[in-house]
């Protein structure tokens, strides 16, 4: 779906590489959008994903490095402004989860999930609100998860990392709505990427049997939903919690 | 001192009819007894355990009855098969036999195969075969089992591989000898398209006994069937032959082979059974006829004696839907580091392992695995010794399973998780089958493994090796005819624990 919503938008995805990240890249270089990403491991998956930017005519910035590294963070955000002179939107997407009981979650794996989800959105969004700030002007859309919003069976670290963005968003938005910089919080339902290829039948099948449309969503109409939250035409939301997970 | 356990019916070891039989403890052996009007008195042992007979003949089962009948009960069990209206389980376990042709004469042999003029089941019988199943006893179909003679000799498995996979049918198993395998790594490499299975005959590492027991030697055949199955990704499942004082010894050490290799899923453990065109011969003559009879109990204690306590018989449950004899099932949890399997009932109470198994043969991912693992975890976690090695062990060895299943840097889709899990999980299977002087009825009622046919008859498969098989056209130049039939179990008003 072409548009000139982003039309000259400088955005960043983080988590850029697969999934719901690219398809946002996708529908933000549709929507006119100069678009960078980042990913933490997979080459294959980036290549690909550049490759696909690069075949709707864009030049994508890319980035390795995980976004729970202040230096990789920073480097990042200082090559962007380098080459595009700002940062007009930052989209948190880059998450990792596991799916492990209480009794088997480890230290190490509650911190490993907290920095990479939560502690990894907040540098990513100080790092660029320096940008920003100086623009007054600018969108921080954070990628939640329903599991951090409805009564599901969720991985403990996972659901209270993505809870604690959900707090980052409240407070953040009320410091920097000043500013003119909105930041909202996103929060999918299970998609046709992801978690749900991982779900044993008889979990997809509870979790479709309890949502209004039946259906998992797709990361293309999730990412379309993120291109006007980050767009001008969005210009009244700061704090909002906009929930897509098809009426569960 | 006699003590009769329970009566029953079984056939006379000569004329097959149907005879009145008493299942009787004598000191802790386990015998049956019964006569045939022309054939005289007859015994055989059955269980070296009183103890483990009645404890387990006694466990309760999970019942579903097929959907559709296709016989009134007329002569009696066990010759009214189709099913009748007194059988008690649908087909967990199809068993389609595709091909009369087989490359081996094994003098173990316990059914009927013709090599001249051979038959092979046209495709269009095997579709009847995938739509009766599906429409007759439930429409859920997860396993089938293609057998023979030897499968890999139909001219059109491949066809037929595919026609199961459009089924829907995740686990298409294929009985083999492995010799076609062995020769032709491009037909292993067609299997792994399909994602078919290998159920390999695999009885020892004995040149003699192998020669004994299959008329060939053929272990460098099997060793290079399962390299070749490893390099293909194809799963198998080793099936040995358990024959008293031939190859029992042996026991433990195919276990631990087929635990070791890649490939091996599963290894299932058959007790010898005297019946078919070779088996019913073997050991015939001599001053201790079919002395190489075992018992399903000796099994499990001579697991235990050879692997050194890595499974006990208390590590094995029944299946719940199958007669509580029939089947000993005992799941084990890998150690990649080299350490040894641990049993699952040793993290998680056996009634937990029977209950996972549900109503299938085999452990499938679903609720109830689900929370059973989930309340083993939190019991080692929160009531182990937090000092205790092995405790600490099987909490790693879980965890390792949950990361290979749900890696933190990238989804797997269910297919893949499901293969992963599979490849830190085995499974030991007991199986044991009935001939004529071990028949009783009791069981084949309950028995959940048949011979499936086109136009959707069904018969166990105990009583079509035992009685239906050699009557076929199809699989013997001179096929036997019926008897008077006389004696079968009409009904079955008392039975165990329902």
């Amino acid at each position: 779906m072409i548009s000139t919503r982003l039309a000259g938008k400088r955005c960043l995805v983080t988590g850029g590489s697969r999934g719901l990240g690219r398809a946002m890249c996708e529908a933000f270089v549709d929507a006119g959008a100069k678009i960078a990403f980042t990913y933490s491991t997979d080459d294959v998956d980036a290549e690909a994903s550049r490759a696909a930017l690069i075949a709707k005519g864009a030049e994508p910035l890319v980035f390795k490095g995980s976004v729970a590294d202040s230096a990789h963070v920073t480097a990042t955000i200082k090559a962007i402004v380098a080459a595009w002179g700002g940062i007009d939107v930052l989209v948190n997407n880059a998450g990792v989860t596991q799916i492990l009981p209480i009794a088997l979650l480890e230290e190490a794996d509650w911190d490993q999930v907290m920095d990479v989800n939560a502690k990894g959105a907040y540098l990513m969004s100080r790092a660029v609100l320096k940008s920003m700030i100086r623009a007054k002007s600018g969108h921080i859309l954070n990628i939640g998860t329903f599991a951090s919003e409805r009564v599901i069976e969720a991985p403990v670290h996972y659901a209270a990392a993505k809870a604690a963005l959900r707090g980052m968003t409240d407070a953040l938005a009320r410091e920097v709505g000043r500013y003119n910089i909105q930041v909202n919080l996103l929060a999918p339902g299970l998609l046709d990427c992801g978690l749900a290829q991982m779900l044993p039948k008889h979990r997809l099948d509870e979790y479709l049997s309890q949502t209004a449309l039946g259906r998992l969503g797709t990361a293309a109409e999730v990412a379309q939903l993120a291109t006007f939250l980050v767009s001008a035409e969005n210009s009244f939301m700061a704090a909002g919690k906009i929930i897509a997970d098809g009426g569960l | 001192m006699e003590r009769l356990l329970h009566t029953t019916t079984s056939l006379c070891k000569t004329c097959k009819e149907a005879v009145a039989a008493s299942v009787i403890a004598i000191g802790t052996d386990v015998w049956m007894k019964k006569s045939c009007d022309r054939h005289g008195a007859q015994d055989v042992r059955i269980s070296t355990s009183v103890d483990w007979y009645e404890r387990t003949r006694a466990t309760k089962q999970s019942f579903s009855a097929p959907k559709v009948v296709k016989k009134e009960v007329e002569l009696g069990c066990p010759f009214d098969c189709g099913p009748c209206t007194s059988h008690t389980q649908k087909v967990r376990l199809p068993v389609v036999t595709i091909t009369s042709a087989c490359n081996l004469d094994c003098p173990i042999c316990y059914v009927h195969n013709k090599n001249d003029n051979a038959y092979h089941m046209p495709l269009a019988d095997f579709a009847l075969v995938l739509e009766h199943l599906k429409t007759d006893h439930g429409g859920e179909l997860d396993i089938i089992n293609l057998t023979g003679g030897e499968p890999t000799l139909h001219p059109q498995l491949f066809e037929m591989l595919a026609m199961a996979n459009a089924a829907g049918i995740h686990r298409i198993t294929v009985c083999s000898n492995g010799i076609k395998l062995a020769k032709d790594e491009a037909f292993v490499a067609r299997l792994a398209q399909f994602g078919a299975r290998i159920a390999l005959s695999f009885d020892t590492f004995d040149p003699h006994t192998d020669k004994l027991m299959q008329g060939a030697h053929l272990l460098d055949i099997k060793l290079e069937t399962l390299r070749l199955l490893d390099k293909h990704g194809v799963d198998c499942t080793l099936i040995p032959v358990m024959t008293r004082g031939i190859n029992e010894h042996e026991v433990g050490k195919i276990l631990e082979f087929g635990l070791a290799r890649s490939s091996v899923r599963h290894i299932e453990v058959h007790t010898m059974t005297f019946t078919g065109q070779s088996g019913t011969s073997f050991q015939a003559d001599g001053p201790s006829p079919r002395s190489g009879r075992i018992s399903m109990y000796e099994v499990l204690e001579e697991i235990e004696r050879r692997t050194d306590g890595l499974l006990v018989p208390s590590d094995f449950v029944s299946s719940p839907c199958a007669h509580p004899l029939c089947y000993q099932i005992a799941y084990l949890l890998l150690d990649p580091d080299g350490g040894a399997p641990i049993p699952f009932t040793r993290f998680m109470p056996a009634a937990e392992l029977y209950a996972a198994l549900s109503d299938r043969l085999y452990l499938e991912p679903g609720p109830r695995l689900e929370a059973s693992l989930s309340a083993a975890i939190d019991r080692l976690w929160a009531e182990g010794d937090e000092d205790d090695p092995e405790t600490q062990r099987t909490l790693r060895l879980l965890r390792r399973m949950l990361d290979l299943m749900f890696p933190s840097d990238r989804p797997l889709t269910r297919e893949q998780a499901l293969r992963a899990g599979e490849k830190v999980i085995k499974a030991v299977y007991v199986h044991s089958h009935m001939d004529e002087e071990t028949f009783d009825t009791e069981r084949a009622v309950d028995c959940c493994d048949s011979n499936c046919y086109a136009d959707g008859t069904t018969i166990p498969v105990c009583n079509y090796n035992v009685l239906y098989r050699e009557k076929e056209a199809t699989f013997n130049a001179t096929p036997a005819h019926w008897g008077e039939r006389r004696g079968g179990q009409r009904s079955f008003i008392l039975p165990v624990l329902r």
